[in-house]
């Protein structure tokens, strides 16, 4: 199994001068850690105008200030909007590159399209068309990164030939991926060979369903890149203890809070009538319609809090699921206390992360797949 | 946390409708027609859109809200509401800042069973092949019947095909009055409705003339448009399940009055 971390960077009201430097402080403290720690990942989400849930909207320039202070956890730049009024595809090639460059070639590549209506709207984005234009971005992303000089003429996105530069120092590209939310997205990522950035903790049968359905179809993928990246990741919320009572109630409070944040969000499907959004946006096990105003962290099992044994026995059941490994919310809204987290962070990687990996710090699963064919 | 109403509530308490729990009471109609309008407001403090119990989304946005039907079994009926997006914990919801009905004893049963602030209206929808319009006229009090003026006029325009389950109607929040251990509290209803689809269709808003102040709050001004649909479907509101303390989050004070 392999383990993240991931960032939302949320500030809470009331805001001052300083809460968004001591946010952003906070997390590379946590990076710098991780990476000491084994973590495998730091992922940076992006996201615009989403007040107190997340104010990432720089997550290249958070990362490449991650990468410098960091030799060996990999940079996840995810989940970059592939939406045209946010960023054109060049740009995301270029300032992907960079970060490889800047990272020594330890840059993941997490694709999406934004589910708010806040976010669409606020760029002028067609909901309808999202699905569309990341379909086209992760086409031309790989190519922009290979060859010498590219040109596009597409559906949603077009240029003359030109060299995109820099080129990424991992060859023949970074790995990428797919953030799945929305039923059937999984499929979209395995039938173009990309990896499986789950986001949505659903029940273990969903899940499993999911990612049954992603091994079957990658195993006859068509990849848009220059290999396949088989991996599928879900996401958690951590919080290791060895006080069992304590590390479930400070876990509680992160997941309720984001669970109530992410509810409050105005989803593109709730405002407009659209085939492209068929979930409720983020977290749709956790909004799932009953008649109360509801509890925010209920209904969902197999959350990885407690004791180091309850956490270990938590991943021990997402990894019979199928899953190559795990993204953890650790924090969020600043709810618990710093230091709660950095020690949650170490007990985790003395106690747990040994269970779950090889002597030398490797995954017991292998990871991608060459497929060995080119992009032409 | 996120932002919580602060809307005032007590000036409103007063002409909030009295409503009479009752397991019993739901309206089922047939061969209801329903146009949505959604369009984002720009208000300085969205915290006052809405009262402490439910968030206020961002942004704003205010629906349009449309049911017309041919038959019930209190005869044909028009009914236009004006919503607005809200959160009631974590559950997407509608609170309700007033609505028109042009059937009187339909009215009276709507603020009675669910507290519909509702009052007279002549609501005109009319289906094109290209658009739908509807138009909401009231008479003023103390004004003689033909000085009716408009206070909506609102239409979806070059409707596509879409599914009735890409249609949202979030359930709607009510502001009443409801007798509790023999007193008269102010409570918001969670008014639940069901929809059977028949068809559904997708458009381009577009807002003619709209009376905010006639509509009961004139921070209400429509900025940019969001969507707008139209759907044929049986309809149920269903008796009420739940109420809520207005004055403190809808978390904490939620009450369940039926099983049903």
């Amino acid at each position: 199994m392999e383990f993240g971390l991931f960032m939302e960077l949320s500030v809470p009201r009331p805001w001052t001068a300083d809460s968004e430097r001591i946010v952003y402080q906070n997390a590379l403290e946590q990076v710098r850690l991780a990476d000491e720690l084994g973590f495998d990942y730091i992922w940076a989400v992006e996201h615009h105008f989403l007040e107190e849930y997340s104010h990432c909207s720089a997550p290249d320039i958070f990362l490449s200030a991650a990468a410098t202070m960091t030799k060996r956890i990999r940079v996840g730049h995810g989940v970059v909007a592939c939406v045209p009024q946010y960023q054109s595809p060049i740009r995301v090639a270029e300032r992907a590159a960079v970060l490889d460059i800047i990272s020594g070639g330890r840059l993941e590549l997490g694709t999406g399209r934004s589910a708010t209506w806040p976010e669409l709207s606020g760029f002028g984005a067609n909901p309808d068309d999202t699905k569309k234009t990341w379909d086209e971005f992760v086409r031309v992303i790989p190519k922009m990164w290979m060859q010498e000089r590219f040109a596009w003429n597409g559906r949603m996105f077009s240029m003359p030939e030109r060299a995109i530069l820099p080129k990424p120092l991992q060859k023949p590209h970074p790995p990428m991926w797919v953030a799945v939310t929305s039923p059937g997205t999984e499929i979209d990522a395995a039938d173009r060979g990309l990896g499986c950035l789950g986001l949505s903790p659903g029940g273990f049968a969903d899940s499993e369903k999911k990612v049954l359905n992603y091994r079957k179809h990658i195993e006859t993928c068509d990849p848009v890149g220059a290999f396949v990246n088989d991996k599928v990741l879900t996401v958690n919320f951590l919080s290791c203890c060895e006080d069992g009572d304590l590390g479930r109630r400070n876990g509680l409070k992160v997941a309720s809070m984001f669970s109530y944040m992410a509810a409050q969000l105005l989803s593109a499907k709730e405002v407009l009538p659209t085939h492209s959004y068929p979930s409720e946006g983020l977290l749709p096990a956790l909004r799932r319609e009953s008649g109360s105003p509801g509890d925010a962290a209920k209904g969902f099992k197999g959350v990885t809090m407690g004791t180091p044994d309850d956490v270990a026995d938590a991943i021990t059941a997402w990894e019979n699921v199928g899953f190559d490994g795990i993204n953890f919310i650790h924090q969020f809204m600043e709810v618990v206390p710093q230091q709660y987290v950095l020690d949650s962070m170490r007990l985790f990687a003395e106690e747990v992360m040994p269970r779950f990996k090889t002597r030398d710090g490797a995954s017991r699963r292998p990871v991608a797949v060459a497929a060995g064919a080119g992009v032409a | 946390m996120p932002l919580a109403g602060s809307l005032d509530i007590r000036p409103l308490i007063d002409g909030s409708p009295e409503v009479v729990l009752d397991e019993d009471a739901a309206l089922r109609v047939d061969d209801v027609d329903i146009l949505q309008v959604l369009y984002e407001v720009r208000v300085a403090d969205r915290e006052s859109l809405v009262p402490p119990a439910l968030n206020p989304t961002i942004p704003p946005v205010i629906s349009f809200l449309v049911y017309r039907a041919k038959e019930s079994e209190f005869g044909p009926f028009a009914l236009a509401q004006l919503r607005l997006t809200a959160r009631s914990g974590v559950r997407p919801r509608a609170y309700l800042i007033s609505a028109r009905c042009d059937n009187a004893e339909l009215s009276a049963l709507l603020a009675r069973s669910w507290g519909f602030r509702v009052t007279p209206g002549d609501i005109a929808m009319r289906r094109f092949h290209d658009r739908v319009d509807c138009t909401v006229s009231e008479t003023p009090a103390g004004v003689s019947r033909g000085l009716v003026r408009t206070i909506l006029d609102v239409s979806l325009v070059d409707p596509v095909p879409v599914t009735g389950h890409d249609v949202q109607y979030p359930p709607g929040m009510h502001l009443a009055r409801i007798a509790r251990d023999g007193v008269l509290v102010p409570r918001i209803v969670q008014v639940d409705s069901e929809y059977e689809f028949r068809r559904a269709d997708r458009g381009r808003p577009s807002l003619n003339s709209f009376d905010s102040s006639a509509w009961g709050d004139d921070r209400l001004v429509p900025d940019i448009a969001v969507s707008a649909s139209f759907a044929a479907c049986d309809m149920t509101i269903a008796n009420v399940r739940y109420i809520c303390n207005p004055d403190i989050p809808a978390s904490e004070g939620t009450e369940k009055v039926s099983d049903r």
